[in-house]
């Protein structure tokens, strides 16, 4: 019995994992009735897996060639996905091992254009050391700006790109997760036409005759996302002349349609260029958000985060910080950190700005009280209004995707009225603007899409281009986009799955991944982004640009040349190449921002579109729509990291769920568990229910993305479909839904249990008052006796000695550093049924308490990682020796001699270790495997593992520096967890160089070892928690 | 009474009524060889294999469910975050405890002279055994690489590392080592004699050649018997601190940890009560059976039960006060994730657990103030099954109900059992009874010599 | 009588109750005809330990040392009455057991402060608070091992053949029957004059047996 993590994971070793997994992988499909060629043709099968590492992939290409193994691996994916009667994730992960026959064929070449790393040239690339290049990753119409770890041509770790406006170095736990897409092998891998395998070459034989026919294209349709790359942007126009009579149209069910309907209101250019509204988080001291969670999931970028975090950094009692009202029916992450939250309904969102805007003096006081005059609503508007003027030009008012367009046109008045236009709130010209899309305020501009539905319906589609996105399944439900799609005598779909819209097309086309092609986009400002691939497409995938050539021109353009060549016809044909060069190096392309402009509020258009608006009915329940943090709007649902990345509020995993209230519970009769139906505009979802603290009575919200009927493994059977009651007029929240208990339970699996701190002294927290009054509150927290140790402890003060400060006053509690350190770190994914019994694996997770009124609690998030503690209580226990400490004060663990007694685990206070109860990375197929960090080791079943500071990073900045004969600068080595952090909330150094950032940071009076009084002395320490509320609310 | 009075006119009978007979009737030298070795020669019971057919099933069990853990990880058992340990260290305990009856009725009881353990000392000595052997399979197969166990005895190895001595964990592999091979030494010693009676009575070749190698060629000479009774008192003199140590040494792996509820210094005194308890009542559980079945009862009396049965009252009660001393410490010492944890057993998700093993432990024994319950053999049957199942759950309630709730609220978990557990631990108790019943059929499970020695002190004028 | 000699010759265990089986048993009890050369002493039976023991003595009294007694208990009193000195095995035990202690530190000192050294928990490489149980532990488990060991050489165990084994009511030696020995190497031994002693001290079924 030979121990895997005695020596690294080198060919031969994967080669033996491999025919074992591969032999259960043969057991395993026919125990579920699948045919595995196995029985068909033995040694086809058998003969090339006794290889491994790199000749691997080419005895695939012939295996892939055998008829027994195509036809094994194509049932699999998706359509016999069904056949899984227990899709067991282990299971599932054996039978993924299949579909390798289709992946690396082309996995561990480079690009063949020349493309430029961030840091240094591929030509004195040296094996084994990782090259980072600059890309961008489009997500909500916006492209955030990357940089990506390459392990010898295989992208490994995803990084924020400090240079991009979008980033700043940090992006968000998708971005994060988004490589596991990549080596996703449930991704669509090959052309279908009409269910059957077939090819690239088949559809060119087919689509060159047929859209040389199309002729002016009258029956003609493109339907894509919202596009923000001005290369496909061109091309589309290019397209769009060949076929004058064509139409386009861009659907996505998540966008901020709602804030550019205002700014159409409120500075009513129908005409002139499509204004958006930007907001300087970080200018402002007074934020009122209204159903906004903008340090959350309804921002694309994280830069909200960043700026509002800035805000929140106090290094002294002496200090300010900003003041955040939030107002939102469901507990988002930004009401978590909010000083004042007032839950409410989404529907009497519209009132409240109306009173405000009333107490304001720009709307008639009529509309000034809200309930009584003396509820804590109209408490809150008076106090707010207050606020707010006293802080003319330094506050901001925002409204959420959810509202209508009425409620942002309004905020944009107030902001205007509040001398905030120009200081916190600016608008941009993003283009020009089709026709009006603001009545109805709906959240997402749905029209385009219901003028092509009932085009559709009425038989006047012939051929329909569908560029990505998946509309079967999450188009409103009441276009009937499905019933229409089959009216359509031609449907194409470009897609990186064969998910519902794929299997009703009659061709379905693999798209290639952000990371496997070229392309451009632009940043929230407007900033042009490149988007230079790391790895040749796996799957023989292509871009939309690329497919768009292939219908409009029938040739075979390489995205590399479509967005090459539309730059260099942008520059000087002298600079072109340097600049070119210059810009994929950058990874974006210098003074290519919106231009800013300063329009003049309309009025009277407001007042007419308030009145517009439907009113808030408050009788019935109410259903809110939002993104899931894990899953986003169903793109990410087959993503393991994602799925099992725990809700910031809830904590779920796995699935989504009917968030309520205990008063709203109580009053439909139903428990956590129960099984509701939700009828509402004419459809009908299931949904288990949730009890969410400080959740608005009579209200319920969904997240969306989940019951996605043609999924991945990964996805499959998780969590219900809310798309099936969300309606064009109701995509923001939907009034008066019908709600009833169906008897059916269905358990959901949460990370955490227990919600309250039992009054420990665990997040200590304070408001700033409290604590100019008190400067060493944070200390003072605890009375114990003073620490003594029976022996003389080691003493750390030579050499580096690493330390790590974590603010709470700005971590918001996204899981960005939680994905991060899963990518980082190899941790494998564990499904539910594991985490059910408390055996997720995540290094780093947050901790999320409530404090207070039960039914309108307080929360905070606290990251708790391993905390190195110099008095390590873990390493005592362990018999063998297999975690001790490193001279500079980490507390190691020593995988391969770990035996596995999890008395260490017992022993941690913190509850930080992680056990690996089965062999988590069994039976990975060989292009999941490509998604490994080389330089850390993927741990057996049976052995102890946790947090180590990212101990190969560590090493890795120390022999650079060796190497340069010069000693490592402060901030040269950042955790994954920290890197990431888009509130750089995570500070990680040499806590002996008085100098460092950490030290600077512990040295605070705020800065506080949780359970100190243990004498674990933890190397991890917190600052603590501040709140600014308004002093007349409290 | 009267009887030892006409047996033994040297004790006036005021004294008689002091001591009673060890053994009743006072059988000669012979009837006792007879009753004891004829055991294993005359036919064996019908319930006999009834009754192994049972215990060797359960025992196939068990080698089933471990290798069904091994083969596919500790995953198969219920142990989770924030419970790591469960039912495979509660098991461990308890049956250590058991463990200790034998080697205490043997050395202690020995040492003070006590002469009616003869009747008892050399089956409780096997009861010992059996339940170390228990014992042993779960600290071993609980670890998560099994092949790796090994790394915890200081041999040299490839990596060049030792194994670290500041582990309570380690201390527990020496302490529980040293145990079952001591143990064992006391119980071989003890037969040698006795070995060379079965060999001198032996009917057929076959058994002279067993018990005349096992018997190492005893001969019962007064030479041999001068080292043999030092040896033994040595031995006796080495084990009673050797059984104190152990179970302190085994209540380190809690009281070492930095847990709440696991942390304190109360544990090695209570741990020893507890193991003594558990242990004497696992022998009158069994001693009840046997002498019933194998019609010993002159041999063990009722003087004997009694003896046991007011032993079991003394520990329990200790046993109880420790349980009450825990809360006063928890809130006398002000540390509040101490208090919560204890008013936390009591009243959290586990006070079932908690209170089946105050009832179990605490409540029922004290019946035993009662003569006439001491006395009764089915009230003492009982009560000593009580007394087992409720340190089992006494050991359930420190491991789990310390581990699911401890410092940060936010990992607090709830620990269930898989059917893998409990089958695991039902082959265990298989297998204890296996052992039991291969001892039963083939040894003398009662000290022929000792026992005469007893009768010839008893009545020196005989 | 033949037969037994070759028997022994080819196997020294030949007369060990062993191999013998009833047929044998019956012809080791005309040992009392065996030549003088070949007696390894006389034996005599006592019906009971007290009977034994005042037999015992009045042979002491008639000068008789190399005695030897065979009981199915230890008979107080016994040694006083041969005079035999107390049993040595304390010391061998108190030795080995302070080699055990001593085995014990030296092995955590040598692997945890010296062979190789390990920062663990920030607690010491070695420190005697905690080395103290193992210590214990290898204390008493090296004694049990003196004590064992050394009763069973010093009584020359295991030792599966010994002429005692000839005396033709052997067994009772381990039920209910008291043997006197009057061994070959005592200068006063006379075959049939001890025998004879024996008879009058009230000894049953007295035997010259053979080696």
């Amino acid at each position: 019995m030979t121990d895997p993590m005695s020596e690294p994971m080198t060919g031969q070793k994967m080669t033996g994992q491999k025919m074992t997994g591969q032999k259960t992988t043969g057991q395993k499909t026919t125990g579920h009735g699948m045919k595995s060629p196995a029985e068909g043709n033995g040694p086809v099968r058998k003969q090339p897996l006794q290889l491994g590492g790199r000749e691997h992939w080419r005895s695939l290409d012939q295996l892939s060639g055998t008829k027994e193994f195509r036809g094994w691996v194509e049932r699999e994916f998706p359509e016999n996905a069904t056949e899984l009667s227990d899709p067991s994730r282990r299971g599932v992960l054996k039978l993924m091992a299949a579909s390798l026959g289709l992946a690396g064929l082309t996995a561990c070449q480079r690009p063949v254009e020349q493309i430029l790393p961030f840091s240094r040239g591929v030509e004195d690339t040296i094996p084994g050391k990782a090259v980072y290049y600059a890309t961008s990753m489009p997500l909500g119409g916006v492209s955030t700006g990357l940089l990506v770890e390459s392990n010898d041509g295989r992208p490994t770790k995803i990084e924020g790109n400090p240079k991009h406006p979008s980033s700043l170095g940090a992006c968000s736990a998708y971005a994060q997760a988004s490589v596991l897409g990549l080596y996703d092998p449930d991704r669509s891998q090959a052309v279908y036409r009409a269910g059957n395998r077939s090819s690239w070459g088949d559809f060119q034989a087919f689509a060159g005759p047929h859209f040389s026919n199309a002729g002016d294209g009258a029956g003609l349709r493109f339907l894509s996302e919202p596009i923000s790359s001005p290369s496909l942007e061109a091309v589309r126009s290019h397209v769009l002349r060949k076929f004058p009579k064509a139409k386009w149209t861009e659907y996505a069910p998540l966008d901020s349609g709602a804030a550019k309907a205002g700014s159409e209101i409120a500075f009513g250019q129908q005409a002139g260029p499509r204004l958006v509204p930007r907001f300087a988080y970080d200018k402002a001291d007074v934020i009122l958000s209204l159903d906004h969670d903008f340090l959350g999931l309804d921002e694309p970028t994280t830069i909200p985060t960043r700026e509002f975090s800035r805000r929140r950094r106090v290094s002294s009692e002496k200090d300010s910080m900003n003041r955040l009202y939030m107002v939102e029916a469901q507990y988002s992450v930004t009401g978590a950190m909010a000083d004042h939250r007032l839950r409410m309904r989404l529907g009497d969102v519209r009132r409240f700005a109306e009173a405000l805007a009333a107490e304001l003096g720009l709307l008639p006081p009529t509309l000034r009280v809200l309930n009584n005059g003396q509820s804590k609503e109209d408490r809150w508007v008076s106090a707010l209004a207050r606020d707010l003027k006293a802080n003319t030009g330094r506050c901001l008012v925002v409204a959420g995707p959810r509202q209508p367009a009425a409620v942002h046109a309004l905020t944009y008045w107030i902001n205007e009225a509040l001398g905030n236009l120009g200081e916190t709130v600016s608008f941009v010209e993003t283009g020009k603007a089709e026709k009006p899309s603001a009545e109805a305020g709906r959240g997402t501009n749905t029209q385009p899409l219901e003028e092509l539905a009932a085009e559709m319906a009425a038989g006047q589609v012939d051929t329909l281009v569908i560029l990505g996105g998946n509309p079967a399944y999450n188009a409103p439900a009441d276009f009937d986009f499905t019933a229409n799609l089959k009216k359509v005598a031609n449907t194409i779909h470009l897609g990186l799955e064969r998910d519902e819209t794929a299997v009703l097309c009659q061709w379905h086309l693999p798209e290639a991944h952000y990371l496997e092609a070229w392309g451009d986009g632009r940043a929230h400002d407007g900033t042009v982004s490149l988007q230079q691939p790391l790895i040749q497409p796996l799957y023989g995938g292509k871009s939309a640009s690329e497919l768009l050539a292939m219908v409009s021109s029938h040739e075979n353009l390489r995205g590399y040349d479509i967005v090459r060549n539309y730059w260099l016809a942008r520059w000087a044909s002298s600079a072109g190449e340097k600049t070119w060069r210059r810009c994929l190096h950058d990874g974006l392309v210098p003074d290519t921002a919106y231009t800013v402009s300063r329009p003049k509020v309309n009025a009277k258009a407001i007042r007419a579109a308030l009145k517009l608006a439907p009113a808030a009915t408050s009788d019935g329940i109410e259903i809110g729509f939002y993104p899931d943090s894990g899953v986003y709007d169903g793109r990410f649902t087959n993503n393991g990291w994602l799925q099992e990345a725990p809700d910031p509020m809830t904590k779920l995993t796995w699935d989504n769920a009917a968030l309520m209230s205990a008063a709203t519970a109580s009053a439909l009769g139903v428990e956590p568990g129960d099984v509701v139906s939700i009828e509402a505009a004419g459809g009908e979802t299931m949904m288990p229910v949730f009890i969410q603290p400080g959740h608005a009575d009579r209200s319920i919200s969904l997240a969306l993305g989940y019951g996605r009927m043609q999924c991945g493994q990964v996805g499959q059977g998780t969590g219900r479909n809310a798309y099936l009651i969300r309606t064009a007029a109701g995509s923001g929240f939907l009034p008066g839904a019908e709600v009833r208990k169906t008897g059916q339970k269905h358990v959901l699996a949460s990370t955490q249990e227990h919600q309250s701190m039992e009054g420990r002294p665990l997040v200590r927290e304070a408001t700033l008052e409290d604590y100019t009054e008190h400067p060493n509150f944070a200390t003072e927290a605890v009375e114990h006796p003073p620490l003594l140790s029976l022996y003389e402890e080691p003493s750390y003060d030579q050499g580096h000695q690493w330390g790590m400060a974590i603010d709470l006053n700005s971590c918001v509690g996204c899981n960005a550093c939680l994905v991060a350190c899963q990518s980082e770190n190899n941790i494998p994914v564990v499904g539910k049924d594991e985490v059910l019994r408390g055996r997720e694996m995540h290094w780093i997770r947050l901790d999320r308490y409530y404090a207070g009124d039960p039914e309108d609690p307080q929360a905070v998030s606290q990251p708790v990682n391993c905390q190195q503690c110099e008095n390590a209580p873990c390493e005592n226990v362990c018999p063998v020796a297999a975690t001790a400490h490193s001279p500079e004060g980490l507390n190691d663990m020593a995988y391969n001699r770990c035996v596995g007694t999890r008395y260490c685990a017992n022993n941690c206070p913190y509850k930080v270790r992680r056990f690996n109860f089965f062999d988590f990375s069994e039976g990975l197929a060989e292009v999941q495997k490509m998604a490994f960090n080389p330089n850390v080791t993927v741990r057996v079943r049976g052995v102890m593992e946790k947090c180590t500071y990212c101990v190969q990073r560590i090493q890795e900045k120390k022999i650079a520096a060796r190497a340069d004969g010069r000693p490592l600068e402060d901030g040269e080595i950042k955790t994954a967890c920290q890197q990431t952090c888009p509130a750089e909330a995570i500070v990680f150094g040499d806590i002996n160089d008085a100098e460092s950032r950490v030290s600077k940071l512990k040295a605070q009076n705020r800065d506080y070892a949780m359970l100190g009084e243990l004498n674990t002395k933890p190397r991890t320490t917190y600052l603590a928690k501040l709140r600014n509320p308004n002093p007349e609310l409290t | 009474m009267s009887d030892l009075a006409i047996y033994s006119p040297a004790h006036g009978d005021a004294l008689a009524e002091v001591s009673p007979p060890l053994v009743e009737g006072q059988p000669s030298h012979s009837k006792v060889t007879d009753d004891v070795a004829g055991v294993t020669e005359r036919a064996v019971p019908r319930a006999w294999y009834v009754a192994i057919s049972i215990s060797g099933a359960l025992t196939l069990m068990l080698v089933g469910m471990l290798a069904h853990q091994v083969n596919t990880g500790v995953g198969v058992w219920g142990n989770n975050a924030p419970v790591f340990w469960g039912w495979p260290i509660t098991n461990f305990v308890f049956w250590v405890g058991i463990g200790h009856a034998g080697t205490l009725i043997s050395a202690v009881l020995f040492l003070f002279r006590q002469r009616w353990r003869t009747s008892i000392n050399r089956f409780a000595e096997a009861m010992t055994l059996f339940a170390v052997v228990c014992a042993a399979i779960f600290p071993v197969f609980h670890v998560g690489r099994v092949w790796r166990a090994y790394w915890l005895l200081p041999l040299p190895n490839s990596m060049d590392m030792w194994p670290n001595f500041r582990s309570p964990l380690l201390w527990d592999v020496f302490a529980v080592s040293t145990y079952a091979t001591v143990s064992a030494m006391f119980w071989y010693v003890g037969l040698i004699p006795d070995l060379a009676t079965m060999r001198d009575r032996a009917k057929t070749p076959r058994r002279r050649r067993i018990f005349g190698l096992l018997s190492l060629g005893w001969r019962g000479s007064n030479r041999q018997w001068r080292h043999y009774e030092k040896a033994y008192l040595l031995l006796a003199g080495l084990s009673t601190p050797l059984v104190l140590s152990v179970h302190s040494i085994v209540s380190f792996d809690f009281a070492v940890a930095v847990i709440p509820g696991w942390h304190t210094t109360i544990f090695p005194p209570y741990f020893v009560a507890g193991a003594i308890f558990s242990g004497f009542a696992m022998v009158v559980t069994l001693m009840v059976i046997l002498r019933w079945v194998f019609s010993l009862e002159h041999l063990v009396t009722m003087g004997h039960l009694e003896k046991m049965n007011k032993i079991i009252l003394a520990t329990g009660t200790i046993v109880g006060y420790a349980y009450g001393i825990e809360f006063f410490t928890a809130w006398y010492s002000g540390n509040p994730y101490e208090t919560f944890v204890f008013l936390n057993r009591a009243m959290g998700p586990y006070a079932w657990a908690y209170w089946t093993m105050v009832s179990c432990n605490v409540i029922f024994p004290q019946l035993f103030w009662f003569k006439r319950v001491r006395t009764s053999i089915p009230a003492m049957f009982a009560i000593s099954i009580f007394v087992n199942v409720g340190m089992w759950f006494e050991r359930f309630v420190i491991v789990t109900t310390s581990l699911h709730r401890d410092y940060l609220p936010s990992s607090w978990g709830y620990f269930s059992p898989t059917m893998i557990d409990i089958l695991t631990f039902v082959g265990t108790i298989g297998l204890f009874f296996t052992l039991i019943l291969l001892f039963v059929r083939f040894l003398p499970i009662i000290a022929i010599s000792e026992v005469k020695g007893a009768i010839e002190a008893d009545h020196p004028a005989h | 009588m033949n037969a037994v000699e070759n028997k022994s010759a080819e196997n020294p265990f030949a007369e060990s109750p062993f191999v013998g089986d009833e047929v044998e048993q019956t012809e080791i009890t005309t040992a009392p005809e065996a030549a003088l050369g070949e007696i390894y002493a006389a034996i005599a039976e006592f019906e009971s330990s007290h009977e034994l023991l005042a037999a015992v003595k009045e042979v002491r009294q008639r000068g008789y040392t190399a005695l030897d007694t065979m009981t199915p208990f230890p008979v107080h009193g016994m040694d006083e009455a041969i005079g035999l000195k107390h049993s040595r095995l304390g010391w061998l035990v108190l030795a080995l057991g302070a080699t055990g202690a001593g085995c014990a530190l030296l092995l955590q000192w040598w692997t945890g402060a010296v062979d190789y050294p390990l920062n663990i928990g920030g607690k010491p490489l070695f420190a005697i608070e905690f080395a103290m149980p193992v210590t214990f532990e290898l204390l008493v488990l090296f004694a049990a091992f003196a004590a064992v060991i050394g009763m069973l050489s010093w009584n020359g165990l295991p030792r599966l053949y010994h002429p005692a084994f000839n005396y033709s009511r052997f067994e009772g030696a381990s039920n209910d029957r008291f043997l006197l020995v009057i061994e070959k190497e005592d200068p006063l031994f006379e075959a049939e004059a001890s025998a004879e002693m024996l008879r009058e001290l009230g000894g049953a079924n007295v035997e010259l047996v053979e080696p």
